[in-house]
Formats: C-alpha cells, structure tokens, sequence
C-alpha cells in the first residue's frame, strides 16, 4: 500500500461527486462552493502486518467534510445527501464504488460518519468526519 | 538462532502455491497419543507415546480468483494436499527448517462474512507424513 496512491485514489472518487471540492490539506480559509462542500482527505493510520510475510497492511484514513457555516440553515440539508448511504451524492457509494482504488489496495469500507464542528479563519463550520478502513 | 517474529511464514500449498499472502495466522501442532501402561505395582503413573495425531491450522483470507485460497482448498476437498511451511519465508537451513506435509482436507468455509470484516476461513487439518528438512 503506497499512502499517496491511497490518498489520491480517494481524493478521485470523492471528485466523482458533483459540488464537492477535494483539497490535500485544510485550508487557511474556505470557500464552499454554492449548494455544495469540501473533503479534505486526511493522513493514513497504518497497521503494518495483516497478512503473513507482508502481504499486506490495514490502514485507516479520515476524510474531512466540511458543508457550512453553523449558522447556514441549508448547510445540513445538504449534508443529508452526503450521508446518505446510496445516491449520486453520497460519500459512501463514491467511494465504495471502485474498492480496490484503482488497484492501489485490494479492498476497503467507508466505516462511519461522525458529526463534529470545525473552525477556519474563525468561523465555524458544520463538517463530518468519514473513516475509511483500507486493506493492502 | 535467535527469536524471531512469526509474521514471515512461507506457507506453500502443492509444490507452487505460495499463499503466504492471504494466511492471517498458521500453526503446526505435533502430537503423539499417550497411551497408560501403569502396572498395578507402579506407584506413580506411567506412559509410552503412541501414535502421532498431528494437525495443521489456518486462518486464511479467502480468494475466489482462479488459482487461489479457495481454488486450492476446496477444489481438494476429500483428499490430500501437500503443505510446506517454513518459519522465515527465504532459504531453508538448520536454524530455519521446512516441514513438509501430506494434509486431509476434511473441511472447507467459502463463505464467511461478517459486516465489518474481511472474508476468511478458518481450517484446521489432519497431518500425516511430516517431513523436516533442513536444506
């Protein structure tokens, strides 16, 4: 498993959902385009060793959606259809719907979505935490 | 010799199929049946070996490639498959033996899923015709 084929394989499925912006990093200030977010994929978490003789490793890898200000009333309306678990907007189906990350890991699964807040330039916006759990 | 991590065993599945790549875990277990010959003086009890009973065991992650674990496995189901295991997958010498052996593979798992895991079979085999080698 090579940490930047990862990264840039998810950063490709993300991009494949319409609205979405993908970045590298977090930035210093966001511009969230018009009916739509941004994913920050983020660094992996390795276990090296899932199978004998290094056949491969499992690594975890958070994904950073950001929709909104707090304040946005359409900001978590939007977010539904990124949580949802299938449709053209979903994260899940994006990403799950090439596993293999175009054969940079053998399998992987979108594990959970957990709700938090992020503040950028001192706003705070409505964001989601994705883990992907990666085996390669 | 010194220890050593038990991550790199060479698990060979007829005389090319290496899989060591999709083996989670692997044991050799070598037992002999112990059979009482306590005699009616003794005074502690006493016991001679019988036979050997050993066994191999595999947790796999299975593959339904062509060719692969579950090709292998279950394509052999009620007969015999040579397995070579060696400790530290590379060369074989006196600190680093191969055990070579004839396994029944009584059973097979092609399906085994869980929701948050990946598919494995978990097999455990009767050994006969163990064979140590040390080149």
């Amino acid at each position: 498993m090579i940490p930047s084929d990862v990264r840039a394989g998810l950063q490709t499925r993300l991009q494949t959902i319409t609205s979405l912006r993908v970045l590298d990093t977090v930035p210093d200030s966001v511009n969230i385009p018009t009916q739509g977010a941004v994913a920050v994929v983020g660094m992996l978490d390795l276990n090296f060793d899932f199978a004998m003789n290094r056949g491969s490793d499992q690594a975890t890898c958070s994904i950073l959606v950001i929709v909104g200000r707090m304040n946005e009333a359409t900001a978590q309306d939007r977010l539904d259809g990124y949580l949802a678990s299938s449709g053209a907007s979903s994260i899940k189906a994006a990403i799950e719907a090439d596993k293999t990350l175009g054969g940079a890991i053998s399998t992987l699964r979108v594990t959970q979505a957990t709700s938090g807040m992020i503040t950028i330039a001192n706003i705070d916006y409505i964001s989601y935490r994705y883990e992907v759990t990666l085996i390669g | 010799m010194a220890i050593f991590m038990g991550n790199q065993v060479a698990v060979v599945v007829g005389t090319t199929n290496t899989i060591s790549t999709f083996v989670q875990s692997v044991s050799l277990n070598r037992e002999l049946d112990v059979v009482d010959i306590t005699a009616m003086t003794d005074t502690v009890a006493n016991a001679i070996s019988g036979v050997e009973r050993s066994n191999v065991t595999l947790e796999l992650f299975n593959d339904f490639a062509a060719s692969s674990v579950n090709a292998l496995f279950e394509n052999a189901l009620g007969t015999k498959l040579n397995i070579k295991l060696i400790p530290v997958s590379g060369t074989v010498s006196a600190t680093n033996p191969s055990y070579s052996m004839s396994c029944l593979i009584s059973n097979w798992t092609p399906i085994n899923g869980t929701i948050d895991g990946v598919a494995t079979a978990s097999v455990t085999y009767p050994v006969t015709a163990i064979t140590k080698a040390t080149s």
